[in-house]
């Protein structure tokens, strides 16, 4: 089976820090894959390359058989990405993101969609307000909705989880399990071993930029973890 | 031994060791230090040049029209009378003065509002409108005293910019803490209204000539030069003194009252409309320019600055009645001023938000478009503002000014649009604007932004004031034809830069990070 997202040798540089040093990566359609390590591993840099936010330096990445170098707008179309920080406008509201995300993926009827997902994420009461004045977990929880919005084939966390109160992790895992249902490919980044382990079936662990262990998520214990990370 | 986090009154000794403390760390962010110690050494040998090269000169010789007698009885007073006035409209504009820290890296550290109160007095020169106004004065002041009692006066005039700094910062503080209690905003709005009006009726009426006489910056202007200029000189440092010592009253007030007019736009509704329909240009660009709208005027400095900058000289040029070879300067600097509020860090408007708009899949020229066409607007709507009132004071110019104040409009527009591009591509900044003491790039850089700016498009205004004066109608677009060239190339450039997906990635990255 053809990987949905296919990175081979990737490098990333800024200027003189190798921020990601030779990570090959393949995950499949209908899998959600933990993408685990400590601060500094090249998780996030890795998630930018697949959302096409940041180019490769040198290596291969493909994603929905789209080349991140060559195409990075149809790798945009493909991908839904909750980046690692913020990512949301300041001075916009929660309606005014979903309605620029839907527009330019040329979505109709999304309304409804968005209305549940909002409701979902408990931020129906705030949909028309400025995310400016949002704690750090509202901003979290809009962020997943947007990536999930169009229920793209390819479906990007990164630290989806940080700051979330216990509500809005159970509504992330239920996006992820029915992105799974519908055959998306997840990957997700996070530092919590254990909310990782429940959402998805596997797990790569990155050290110093480079991929270091793939294992079925059942088999990452604690101390197989922590040894990887060491 | 004391617990670091024994709770302590501030006092002023503390405040001044936290302020050294705080400088010094912004100081090591200044990106290019060579450049700024050039820049300070320039700035520092400008002002000595201003303040005593003129005092060589006599007033035929420089052009003025009037005599010594007319400079000390009327410029004089008016111009330290309108320095106060400009430090009191920088203040307020700015919600109480700079900060010293952007409020996000500041919430981790104990700093005092008696520290943000000598912060903000200290960066207060660090704006292009406070020192051309500190030049002027020193100009204006040699000239009127001469080589004899020079060195007294300049020494009034320097404790008066002084003085009137930290006065100018007492009513800012005091404004802001008006604007932070219940219906603030609406008796601020009212006052500078009224305030605004009245200034412009005595203006038209004639009747501010004899209010500059009765200020008491006439005795100020009257005492340079003279025997008892060290009497004075003692009076100003002990009104220094009382102005710093009673600014830290409100400051104190002010800045434990909640920012009601900022919470008030982030938890007010802003019901979304209806997706546009298609334009011209598509309706990608119409959607991502109604976003880019919303996170200009949605900003309360940004919104402030806009309708400040835009007033602000066309109240001027109604109650003075600018001839229209000084109206041909102002679309510039309204211009500078506007692009100095978001345009020359046009990037930063997304915020932390920059790496999910690059993650949608829209062409990366609709986002510089976009981008490019909102920073436009407000170039073109703050710069249009003193124009076109300046027209009903003055009447319909001559068809030779009317097409130099067109082909000078259009110009510095353009300019300061590319510059202000190229600016957003090439240095980006993470910041984050929601408060209006925020500023789009550090304090220096800011500096060295509205240093470049201003003498671009004053030099420009300045030609076509020259071609306002020549009978000649092709002169003026023959004229604007090389700059409108030259700036559509910077334009193309800065577009060109952004498309590199590379470059596109670390502005977004940058920007980002705030």
């Amino acid at each position: 089976m053809t990987p949905v997202i296919d990175i081979r040798d990737l490098h990333v540089r800024f200027g003189e820090v190798e921020a990601v040093a030779g990570i090959n990566l393949a995950a499949g359609s209908g899998r959600a894959t933990a993408l685990l390590g400590r601060n500094g591993a090249g998780k996030s840099t890795t998630m930018k390359v697949l959302a096409g936010v940041v180019p490769p330096t040198t290596g291969s990445v493909l994603v929905a058989g789209h080349d991140v170098a060559q195409d990075p707008l149809a790798v945009k179309r493909a991908v839904g990405y909750c980046p690692d920080v913020g990512g949301l406008v300041p001075r916009a509201t929660p309606w005014e993101h979903l309605q620029l995300t839907a527009r330019l993926r040329r979505m109709t009827e999304w309304e409804a969609r968005g209305h549940d997902l909002l409701e979902k994420f408990e931020l129906g009461d705030v949909a028309h307000r400025v995310v400016g004045g949002f704690s750090h977990g509202m901003s979290r929880r809009l962020s997943v909705v947007l990536a999930a919005l169009h229920e793209p084939s390819v479906l990007l966390l990164d630290e989806p989880f940080d700051g979330v109160d216990p509500i809005g992790v159970e509504a992330t895992l239920e996006v992820v399990a029915d992105a799974r249902a519908r055959g998306a490919c997840i990957l997700l980044s996070t530092h919590l071993r254990d909310l990782a382990l429940e959402a998805c079936g596997s797990a790569i662990v990155l050290r110093g930029g480079s991929s270091v262990a793939e294992m079925p998520a059942a088999e990452l214990t604690s101390e197989a973890y922590r040894a990887l990370l060491d | 031994m004391r617990s670091s986090t024994e709770t302590r009154t501030e006092t002023w000794q503390g405040a001044a060791a936290d302020l050294r403390h705080l400088l010094r760390f912004r100081s090591h962010g200044v990106r290019r230090p060579r450049v700024a110690a050039v820049a300070v050494t320039v700035l520092v040998a400008v002002t000595i040049l201003m303040a005593v090269a003129p005092a060589w000169l006599t007033i035929e010789e420089t052009g003025m029209s009037g005599d010594r007698a007319r400079l000390l009885d009327d410029v004089l007073p008016a111009a330290f009378a309108g320095f106060l006035l400009l430090g009191i409209g920088a203040s307020m504009g700015g919600g109480g003065g700079r900060e010293l820290l952007p409020r996000e890296q500041a919430v981790i550290h104990p700093i005092g509002p008696v520290t943000e109160h000598l912060g903000a007095l200290v960066l207060a020169p660090l704006n292009l409108a406070w020192l051309l106004q500190a030049w002027t004065l020193f100009a204006f002041s040699a000239l009127v005293v001469g080589p004899h009692g020079l060195v007294g006066a300049q020494v009034v005039v320097l404790l008066w910019l002084f003085v009137a700094t930290a006065l100018a910062q007492v009513v800012g503080w005091s404004v802001e803490g008006i604007r932070r209690t219940h219906h603030g905003v609406v008796i601020v709005r009212c006052a500078t209204g009224a305030i605004g009006l009245a200034l412009l009726v005595g203006q038209v009426a004639g009747q501010l000539d004899d209010l500059t006489h009765a200020l008491p910056t006439a005795a100020l202007a009257d005492s340079l030069g003279e025997p008892q200029w060290p009497l004075v000189a003692a009076l100003l440092v002990g009104l220094l003194v009382l102005a710093v010592a009673l600014g830290a009253v409100p400051a104190r007030w002010a800045l434990r009252l909640p920012p009601r007019e900022e919470l008030r736009v982030e938890s007010g509704v802003h019901e979304a409309r209806p997706s546009p329909v298609a334009r011209l240009l598509g309706e990608d660009l119409a959607l991502l320019r109604r976003l880019d709208r919303g996170s200009v005027w949605r900003s309360v400095g940004m919104r402030r600055g806009l309708i400040v900058l835009g007033l602000g000289p066309a109240l001027v040029a109604l109650g003075t009645g600018l001839p229209w070879d000084t109206v041909l300067i102002l679309p510039g600097l309204g211009a500078s001023g506007a692009a100095l509020l978001f345009g020359i860090n046009a990037w930063c408007l997304d915020g932390r938000g920059m790496l999910w708009r690059e993650s949608l899949p829209v062409a990366a020229t609709r986002t510089f478009d976009a981008r490019a066409l909102v920073v436009a607007e407000c170039l073109i709507v703050v710069s249009a503002v003193p124009v076109v009132v300046g027209s009903i004071r003055n009447g319909l110019p001559t068809q030779q000014v009317a097409i130099s104040l067109t082909a000078c409009w259009l110009v510095v527009v353009v300019q300061v649009l590319a510059i202000a591009m190229s600016w957003s591509v090439r240095r980006p900044y993470a910041v984050d604007l929601r408060s209006p003491r925020a500023t789009p790039a550090p304090h220096a850089a800011m500096f060295g932004y509205a240093l470049k700016l201003s003498l671009v498009t004053t030099l420009t205004g300045m030609l076509f004031v020259g071609s306002s004066g020549v009978d000649v109608w092709w002169l003026p677009l023959a004229m604007a034809a090389p700059f409108l060239v030259w700036s559509s190339v910077r334009l193309f450039r800065a577009r060109r830069r952004w498309l590199s997906a590379p470059a596109r990635a670390e502005i977004a990255l940058t920007v980002a990070a705030g």
